[in-house]
Formats: structure tokens, C-alpha cells, sequence
């Protein structure tokens, strides 16, 4: 097994383009998971953390948009000036595993792993946030929505390899819940981010589909029958949580059933728009 | 001042703490190879062929071993005739992890590369799960020779019937104890050492002088060339006193390569190869009078002892039964049980081990008949009682004599902290008030035995003996040397046992030392579990001790010209009393008792040194009463525990930190096993589905609250020490007052019992239906 330690991103896309099967590692918190246990046996690793420009976040005043490194880990997400800005971010980067895991574990490697209960991509589909993906022909700017194509699997061509996310700032609220089987360490049987402005509601759903989802029904229905600035009644919740429910689309496994996630990912809609305006 | 009873700090953290403690996988002696096994991928199958050709033909690797080549060793010690397990499977596999073949490497990673280089061929065989699938009319037998999957029946004489007839009302739940995992931080690890002149085994285990015992026997070589060391070990809860074949081979491979030869488990291989623990299912039925007095009490019990008779599963039932009617005086009570392999992981003992059983099934009960008499559970528990003045209490089994307790008492600390009427108040007014979660209230007033040291009591589970060792050795310094047969894990024996030992010889707690865990230094020993620390361990340490002093006195009275009687000790030196400055220091009488001239004639050098065997002429109970008190999400069905109050009565504390830190992690583990823990396997093929722990659901702090500690005392009668002994009782005592809590809560959804563990699904699921779930 060969190990590459790119210092730059040019150095980054060289490698992968003389060896498109090489093998990302960021935080290794997903990969070292698929070595250690499920018998995956890299031949060729690029390793991203010394690739200095990964690991850092810059706000764009003009254009109203935060960028954040693949390579920043959930740490620096959940506390500071990047939790101010990106509240939702930061909610779903404190419910992530342990702190050691928070350390390490990064964007890139969520969106690598593209796990529909991997917490940061709710928030990256609430938030409509843009990736922005380089590759032996330049860079391009993919929709979160183009990106995750389904279970474990992103839109990512060979050579190619996430260099940040842009998250657009907006004055509105936002916010990540998540339920599992126990506090801490442990990986999401329903989340939802959800996003509100002036005219609407946004609303993504994780792991309650092969994909993350947005309750785009839901999303509509508010904007047409429910009046922003006010809290929502109780028919309003109930109706919400219905649309919801019904743009899920979960599965039966050890972890929970179908039947429990789609109630969970309701509940937690209702609470999130409930909490918008407290 | 005395040293019992003070709040100590722990002896062996620093050690601990700062990553400077020994454990097995610690130690790498040169030319030390690495084990690693092949296990079993079917849960039931025969081996039809086992292909090592391209293992072996990876460089590093030392050689494969199948069972062929251990033809000349006896099966894996404590099976039942024609239920052998052997050390390496042979011909037929019985549950998903069984070791089929071992491969030994210059390093881990290449044995780890050379395992998944192994093929072994299978034909499938029907899998069996459940008690239920393994009872069922098509199921096989696990061994064909034994001709049935039910392996041990203890029926009962009487089925009470008559009696429960006869009773105002009959209240009944079926209940399941779900199969738990032990989860030690540190996984099964071994090394072994074969040279010429003897073995040493170096191994993560409860009781190296059992492990002694057992293995130079399985080996033929003789006890005094086998010395097993039990270094720092890294927890147990009882899943590290089973016979697992990695201590057997590990030697073997050794004397056969002529090197040392270390095995240490990852999680997911501890995961299925740790015994589990649980896992029984129970009928209870009682009859009640309209006042709520129990009169009669039926328990059934079904073990799933996984596809192993392990000594310590075969007998779990046992102690369940014993302890069946917990804290009640119930004038009749019968019990039976049957014990049923299974194609899982063998199930032996886990914290509480058989005991938590009985407990949860009693306190549950007692709680159906306050929901269908309408009376409060507290009064009802009240009605019931064993009364103080009753002890020593004559059960429904003659093994069985209650030492000493006052249950009316623990119970009214219990509802004085937890403030018990405005608990009750509280959920009244949020009956109606949907904004808020559901508030529920459980107790647990429960009962358990420990202190295993009668004589024949462990021997029934394999043991050489009951009592425990200690030696203590005064140096010619005056400092001391305490060596306990009882090999601690965590517990913090060191600490312990130096309060006691300070206290008897009158030697400072920093001058003594206590040394255990290896068979070369520490005479004979038992082990550390059944909460028989402090009752064994502890009280044949005060009792050496005593005599030492006895001794030590006799020689500072001939030093000092005085009587022993007038002598007193004081700051590590013999005072006479009343003659201020008339003393000699420890030291000078130690270094005396050494020398031949300046001890009294009747003495030889060297008296300042006691060796015994403790024996005791009863268990110990130590009971308790806790309360729980929950809220649950009306959406979710998430509960959060808001209070746990925890009252214990384990006798004599010794050290009120240690004891505290005992109930903290029992109950952890008990907590755990009410709302997140589970062992569960896919019923069709046997795979397990929690053999990590992500799937398995051990808590963090961040699940836990912060407990309520109180304390009521009644001393054991039954050891010098009047300990009871406190290393399980948290297992024992709060499943029920959590699972209680929960369907107090849930009682205005008729739901009348959840099963363990109750998670949110689980409990929105009651919500929705009203506990017809
Ligand atoms: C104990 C534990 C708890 C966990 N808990 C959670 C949790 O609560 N919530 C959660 O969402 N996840 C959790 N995870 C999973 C993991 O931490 C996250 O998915 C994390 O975001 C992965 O990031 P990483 O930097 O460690 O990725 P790595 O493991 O380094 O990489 C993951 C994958 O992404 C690829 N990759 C890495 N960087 C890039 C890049 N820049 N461009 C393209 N591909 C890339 C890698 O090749 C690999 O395939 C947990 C993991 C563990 C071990």
C-alpha cells in the first residue's frame, strides 16, 4: 500500500489522475471503519490533512456565503463564529459520534461517504448548499440535490474530489434534530434540518430514504396555506407532520422500523417549525 | 482513627489512570508470536473441510492448527457428559464465532491476513436461536448424543394451584430477561510462556488459581509448573471465569513452537465469543389477598444457556429460584426450571448473574398486584415485607437463609429522597396536561445473594473450594504485605484490603501492600466474583491480620518490659499506655521478630506472618431499595430518567467511594439493560446483529443521570467483617425500578408490562395500542 501526502490541491488532482482508483483519507473515521472491519484493502491512499487549504473556512460578505474546507473538521463547526453563522451546521456537528470523532471527521468524508444518515447532509440539502468539486478539467459547482444519487453513492466522476461547501447565509432560522437509540455515538434513525425565511420553509430529511429527501409537499403547503410570521395551530403542525411522514420513504432494519422512522421524522418537522419561532 | 469506613482514594489509580497499568496485551516477550482464530461463520453446520494450504503459504506465518491436532488434549473442562465442547470445534459448529482453527503469526496484522486466508467448508444445519425454535417440534438436537436440546429440568413438587385458586386475585406477566453482553473495556487476552522448566500464562481472568487448577490438569503437567498471572485486568463482571478455549490452546501453541504465544480479542470477536448473560424467560403468577398480601408465588424459568453448558449457565436458574420470593414473605412458593442450548454464544455469568432475574420478575410482579388491587406499589410492597425481626429468614429453599435486612426502613429513606408523595402528585396533575411528558415513578426493593464462601458453594460451579486466602507478612522494615487469593479486576482490593489490614495491625495505610492476581506469589486463591470480595476476601485479611498483631505485641511487650495488655498502637508504634514516651516503632518490633535473640522464647523468627483460609457459614444478602423516576417523550416514547434514588444496605462499608462507585457501575449496566442493551441474533441464520458497538447499545455518561445515594446499615452476621458485600446489587436492584417507572408511566395507556429494553419504539409502539402490542 502506497500512502500520498499532497501538500496542495494541484497535488491533490495529480495523484488522482495518475491513479483514479487511489483512495481519499481525510479523517479516516469512515475509512478506517471499511478497513479495520469490513475488509476493504486500499491499495493507494491520498491523504488530505496536510493539504493546508482544505482546512479552511472564509466568508464571502459580497455574495452572503460561508465556504468550508472539506477538510474542516465538525469541531470547529460547533462552537464560534462558523456555529453563528451556520446554526443548523453546528446542531448537527455536536450530535456527530464522540468529541474524538468530532476532531477528526470532516465534511469531505461525510459527502464522500454519502450515507443517508450522515448528519451533515441534511443540513448541505436544507441549506441548498453547493459543493464544489475538482477534477483533471478545473473545478465545477454541483447542487447538493445533483451530488448525493443514492445510498453511499455521489455523483463524483473519476479523479474528482470535494475541495469545500458553500452554504448561502440568510437571515432566517434554521435548525437539526436527530433521533437514535442512545444520546451519543450514534448514527442518526431519523434527522431532519429544517430552514425558515421570510416566504419559506425548507425541509431535508436523513435517513428516511436512499437519499437525503426534501418534503418538498410539505415545503409547498406551508408557503401557500400557512402565514410566515406567525406560529404555526395545531391543524397547521398536524397537516405539516402528515406531508412529511408521507415524503419519507424509510426501511425496516436492526437499528428500527420503517413504521417508527417515518412517525420520528414527523415529530421531529413539527418540532423544528415549532421551535423556529421561540 | 479508623481506616473502615473512611472515604480512601483509590490505592491503584494512579496507576490505572495514568496508563502505567499492566495488562496482558501490555506485555510482549521477545520472540513472541501471535495467535489469531478462524471461527465459525455458520451458527449450525458440519465442517466438511478446512483448507489452510494458502494460509500457510503467506510469509510470516508460523502454522494452522485444526482440531486434528488437538486429538491428544480432553474436551474444554466442565461439560456435562455428551455435551462436550472441545477446544477447537470438531466435525459440527454451534454458533457463529465458535473457533474452528487457529493460526499463528510472527505479528498480528499477518495473522489477521492468514485467517481470512483459512476456507472451511460447511453443510448447514437447521438453526436454532430461541428456547422457543430449540423446543419446537422440528427443531434438531445441537447434540445428537444427548438427544434433546432441553438439557436439565428441575420441575416442581407442587404447582400451587390450589393455593392460587383459593386467592382473592391472581395476578401474572410473562417476562423476558433479554441475553446482555458484558462488555469489559478489556476483551479476552492471553499469553503463554512454554519453557522447559514450566508454563506461565499471563491472562485477563477473575481467578487465575482456578485457571491453575484446571488448565495444568487439561494439560497433564503439574500444578507446580504452571503459574498463571492475572495482571492488571481490565474488568470482567463475570464473562472472565469461563472455560474459553483460547486459554487452553494458547499453551500449546507454545510448547509446540517453542515460543511465547499471545492471543488478544478485538471487540467484534468479544462480542461472540464473551459469554453473554440473561437471557431467561419467565412465568411468574401470584395470588393475592384484596389487601395486596401475596400469598402464593408461582415462577417458571426457561435459560438459554447458548449452544455450551457452561458450569456457571447451567446453574444461573438456580439462583434465580433461590431467590424468587426477593423481599416478601410469601407463605408458598414454587419454582422450576429447564436450561435449553441454543446455536449462540455460550451464557455463563454476567454482573448479578442469575440474580437480576429473579429480582426484576418479583418487583415487576409485586407492581401488577398493586395495579390490580389499585393499591399504591409502596403500600403494597409494605404489606409484605420480611419484618426486621424475622431474621434470619428461612426461605422457600433450604440454601437459602436471609441473613439480616430491614426492608421497611431501606424502603422509607428510598421515599423520603425521592420525595415519593410529591412524585406522585406531580403525575397526577400532568395526567391531564399534554404539554408535558409523562411522568412515571418505579421502585425496587430488592434482594440478592452474595458473599459466595459457604463450603460448597462454588464448588457446585467448578471451584476447588469456598473460603478465600490471604497472607500477610510483616517486613523486617514494619511494612506489610497483604496476598489475597481474590484477583481483583477494577474493583479496588488494594485499597480495600489495605484499610482493613491498617486498621488490624496498626500499620499506616501507605506501609501496607497488597499483592494478587498470580499464582506464583499468592499461595492458593478463588477469585473475585459473587460480591465475595469484602465478606471472603476482606474478612480473612482482618482475621491474619489480628493474629499478626497478636504476635507483634508480644514482641514489643518483651521489647518494652511491658504487658501486653497495656500495650496500645499508635502511629505505626507500640505505646505502653499511660507511660507517655514509652514506645517502640513497628519497624523495631518487625525488625526484632527476625532475630532469634531479642524475640520472647516461645516465639520463632519470623512469627509476624499469618496465612488462612476464610471460610463463612452463610452467603450474604445485601438488598436495597431504589426509585426511578422517568419522564417519556408523548411523541417519541424517549425516556429520560430524571431521578434515581438509590438506597443500599451492603452491611459494613468499608470504603464509602469504592462502595458508591460499585453502585454507580452496577447501575450503569442495570440502567443499560432496561433501556438500551440487547443481544440479539438474525432467527434464521444466527448471525449476530450486535456483535459491535454500534449496534450493541452500551451507554455513555451522556445517557445517565446522577444518581441519589443513601444507606441503611444491618451488619452480616455471618463475618468478622459484618460485610455483605456491594459489587452487584446496582444490576440487581435498578432494572426493575426503571422498567416499573416506565409502565407507571404508561399505565394510562393500559399498558400492563414492556420488555426489556424498553426502547422509544418500543414504548411508542404500547402507546399506540394500548399495550396490545
Ligand atoms: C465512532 C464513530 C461515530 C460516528 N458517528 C457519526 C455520526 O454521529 N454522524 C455521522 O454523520 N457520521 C458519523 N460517523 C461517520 C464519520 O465520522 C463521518 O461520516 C465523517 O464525516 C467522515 O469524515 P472523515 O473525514 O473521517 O472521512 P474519511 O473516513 O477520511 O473518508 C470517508 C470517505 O470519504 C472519502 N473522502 C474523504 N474526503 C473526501 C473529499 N474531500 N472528497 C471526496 N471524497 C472524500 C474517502 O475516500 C472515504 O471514502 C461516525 C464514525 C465513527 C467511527
Amino acid at each position: 500500500m502506497s500512502v500520498a501526502l499532497p501538500t496542495s490541491v494541484d497535488e491533490v488532482v495529480d495523484l488522482l489522475v495518475r491513479n483514479p482508483s487511489a483512495t481519499l483519507l481525510a479523517g479516516g473515521t469512515d475509512l478506517m471503519v471499511e478497513v479495520n472491519l469490513h475488509g476493504r484493502r486500499p491499495t493507494d491512499v491520498v491523504a488530505l490533512n496536510r493539504v493546508a487549504e482544505l482546512r479552511t473556512w472564509s466568508v464571502d460578505s459580497s455574495r452572503r456565503t460561508v465556504t468550508i474546507g472539506s477538510g474542516v473538521p465538525y469541531a470547529e463547526m460547533e462552537t464560534g463564529e462558523l456555529a453563528r453563522l451556520l446554526p443548523a451546521l453546528a446542531e448537527a456537528a455536536r450530535t456527530v459520534g464522540s468529541p474524538q470523532i468530532r476532531a477528526a471527521g470532516t465534511l469531505g468524508g461525510n459527502l464522500g461517504t454519502c450515507s443517508p444518515a450522515g448528519d451533515g447532509l441534511p443540513v448541505l440539502a436544507a441549506l441548498e448548499a453547493s459543493i464544489d468539486v475538482v477534477g483533471p478539467n478545473g473545478s465545477r459547482q454541483v447542487h447538493f440535490a445533483d451530488f448525493m444519487v443514492g445510498v453511499k453513492r455521489n455523483s463524483l466522476r473519476p479523479s474528482e474530489f470535494v475541495r469545500s461547501v458553500t452554504f448561502p447565509l440568510n437571515d432566517g432560522w434554521q435548525g437539526y434534530a436527530k433521533v437514535g437509540t442512545r444520546n451519543a455515538m450514534v448514527i442518526a434513525t431519523a434527522s431532519v434540518c429544517l430552514v425558515r425565511t421570510n416566504d419559506h420553509v425548507a425541509v431535508a430529511l436523513g435517513a428516511v430514504g436512499p437519499t437525503i429527501i426534501r418534503a418538498n409537499g410539505a415545503e409547498a403547503w406551508l408557503a401557500a396555506n400557512h402565514r410566515m410570521s406567525s406560529p404555526p395551530s395545531n391543524d397547521t403542525l398536524a397537516e405539516f407532520g402528515r406531508l412529511v411522514r408521507e415524503a419519507s420513504r424509510p426501511i425496516d432494519d436492526h437499528r428500527s422500523t420503517a413504521a417508527y422512522r417515518r412517525h420520528a421524522v414527523g415529530v421531529l418537522a413539527q418540532r423544528l417549525l415549532t421551535r423556529s419561532y421561540s | 482513627m479508623s481506616l473502615v469506613g473512611a472515604k480512601v482514594l483509590r490505592k491503584e489509580d494512579p496507576r490505572l489512570l495514568s496508563g502505567t497499568g499492566t495488562y496482558v496485551d501490555d506485555l510482549s516477550p521477545a520472540q513472541c508470536a501471535f495467535a489469531s482464530f478462524v471461527t465459525s461463520a455458520e451458527a449450525h453446520a458440519t465442517i466438511d473441510a478446512i483448507d489452510v494450504r494458502a494460509a500457510l503459504a503467506i510469509p510470516g506465518v508460523l502454522a494452522v492448527y485444526t482440531a486434528a491436532d488437538f486429538t491428544d488434549y480432553p474436551d474444554l473442562p466442565g461439560g456435562l457428559p455428551t455435551l462436550e465442547r472441545p477446544a477447537l470445534a470438531r466435525n459440527t459448529v454451534r454458533f457463529v464465532g465458535e473457533p474452528v482453527a487457529v493460526v499463528v503469526a510472527e505479528d498480528r496484522y499477518i495473522a489477521a491476513d492468514a485467517v481470512a486466508a483459512v476456507t472451511v467448508s460447511y453443510s448447514p444445519l437447521k438453526v436454532m436461536t430461541t428456547i422457543e425454535d430449540a423446543t419446537a417440534g422440528d427443531s434438531v438436537p445441537l447434540f445428537p448424543r444427548h438427544g434433546s436440546n432441553v438439557i436439565t429440568i428441575v420441575p416442581t413438587m407442587d404447582d400451587l394451584e390450589k393455593e392460587l385458586a383459593k386467592c382473592h386475585g391472581r395476578a401474572s406477566l410473562h417476562i423476558v430477561n433479554q441475553r446482555c453482553a458484558a462488555v469489559p473495556i478489556e476483551p479476552m487476552a492471553v499469553l503463554a510462556d512454554w519453557k522447559p522448566d514450566g508454563l506461565t500464562v499471563w491472562a485477563t481472568f477473575q481467578a487465575p488459581h482456578h485457571l491453575r487448577n484446571y488448565l495444568a490438569t487439561w494439560l497433564d503437567i503439574p500444578q507446580m509448573n504452571c503459574r498463571v498471572v492475572a495482571p492488571d485486568v481490565g474488568g470482567g463482571f463475570g464473562s472472565k471465569i469461563v472455560w474459553y478455549p483460547e486459554l487452553f490452546i494458547a499453551p500449546v501453541i507454545s510448547k509446540l513452537l517453542r515460543r511465547p504465544v499471545k492471543f488478544a480479542q478485538t471487540r467484534t470477536e468479544a462480542m461472540m465469543q464473551m459469554a453473554h448473560g440473561r437471557d431467561q424467560v419467565h412465568d411468574i403468577e401470584v395470588g393475592y389477598e384484596k389487601d395486596g398480601t401475596i400469598k402464593a408465588l408461582r415462577l417458571i424459568v426457561s435459560q438459554n444457556l447458548g449452544a455450551y453448558g457452561d458450569p456457571t449457565g447451567l446453574g444461573l436458574a438456580v439462583l434465580t429460584t433461590w431467590m424468587a420470593a426477593g423481599a416478601y414473605r410469601i407463605p408458598k412458593v414454587s419454582t422450576s426450571f429447564r436450561t435449553v442450548v441454543t446455536n449462540t454464544t455460550p451464557v455463563a455469568a454476567y454482573r448479578g448473574a442469575g440474580r437480576p432475574e429473579a429480582a426484576y420478575s418479583i418487583e415487576r410482579i409485586v407492581d401488577q398486584v398493586a395495579r390490580q388491587t389499585g393499591l399504591d406499589p409502596a403500600v403494597v410492597r409494605q404489606r409484605n415485607f420480611i419484618p426486621p425481626s424475622a431474621f434470619p429468614y428461612e426461605t422457600h429453599n433450604e440454601a437459602v437463609v436471609y441473613d439480616s435486612a430491614d426492608f421497611p426502613a431501606a424502603l422509607a429513606e428510598c421515599l423520603r429522597i425521592v420525595d415519593y408523595d410529591a412524585v406522585r402528585a406531580e403525575q397526577k396533575a400532568r395526567r391531564n396536561d399534554p404539554s408535558k411528558p409523562l411522568l412515571g415513578i418505579g421502585l425496587s426493593c430488592w434482594l440478592e445473594i452474595a458473599g459466595f464462601g459457604p463450603n460448597g458453594s462454588l464448588e457446585g460451579f467448578g471451584h476447588l473450594a469456598s473460603w478465600e486466602s490471604a497472607q500477610v507478612r510483616i517486613q523486617p522494615d514494619g511494612s506489610a504485605i497483604v496476598y489475597s487469593g481474590s484477583s481483583p479486576h477494577g474493583q479496588g482490593h488494594e485499597t480495600m484490603l489495605s484499610q482493613i489490614a491498617s486498621d488490624e495491625l496498626g500499620i499506616s495505610f501507605d506501609r501496607i501492600k497488597v499483592i494478587t492476581g498470580d499464582t506464583a506469589a499468592v499461595l492458593q486463591g478463588i477469585g473475585t466474583m459473587g460480591s465475595r470480595g469484602a465478606p471472603t476476601a476482606g474478612s480473612a485479611v482482618k482475621v491474619a491480620s489480628s493474629r499478626v498483631l497478636t504476635r507483634a505485641k508480644r514482641i514489643a511487650a518483651h521489647l518494652l518490659e511491658a504487658a501486653e495488655e497495656d500495650l496500645e498502637v499508635v502511629d505505626d508504634a507500640f505505646n505502653v499506655k499511660g507511660s507517655p514516651g514509652k514506645k517502640v516503632s513497628w519497624g523495631d518490633v518487625a525488625w526484632a521478630s527476625f532475630q532469634p535473640l531479642r524475640i520472647p522464647p516461645e516465639l520463632q523468627a519470623g512469627s509476624l506472618e499469618e496465612r488462612l483460609f476464610q471460610e463463612s457459614p452463610n452467603f450474604s444478602y445485601p438488598s436495597g431499595a431504589y426509585a426511578c423516576v422517568v419522564e417519556i417523550d408523548r411523541e417519541t416514547g424517549d425516556v429520560t430518567i430524571r431521578d434515581m434514588v438509590l438506597v443500599d444496605d451492603c452491611g459494613t462499608v468499608i470504603n464509602p467511594l469504592l462502595a458508591e462507585g460499585q453502585v454507580h457501575g452496577g447501575v450503569a449496566q442495570g440502567i443499560a439493560q432496561a433501556l438500551y442493551e440487547g443481544v440479539s441474533y438474525d432467527s434464521s441464520t444466527g448471525q449476530p446483529v450486535t456483535a459491535n458497538l454500534l449496534d450493541y447499545l452500551v451507554p455513555s455518561a451522556a445517557d445517565l443521570p446522577d444518581y441519589k445515594v443513601g444507606r441503611t446499615t444491618t451488619l452480616c452476621p455471618n463475618n468478622p467483617l459484618g460485610a455483605k458485600g456491594i459489587g452487584e446489587s446496582g444490576s440487581v436492584g435498578a432494572p426493575p425500578a426503571v422498567i416499573n417507572a416506565i409502565v407507571d408511566a404508561l399505565s394510562e395507556f393500559g399498558v400492563d408490562h414492556i420488555d426489556m429494553p424498553a426502547t422509544p419504539e418500543k414504548i411508542w409502539k404500547a402507546m399506540k395500542s394500548g399495550g396490545n402490542s
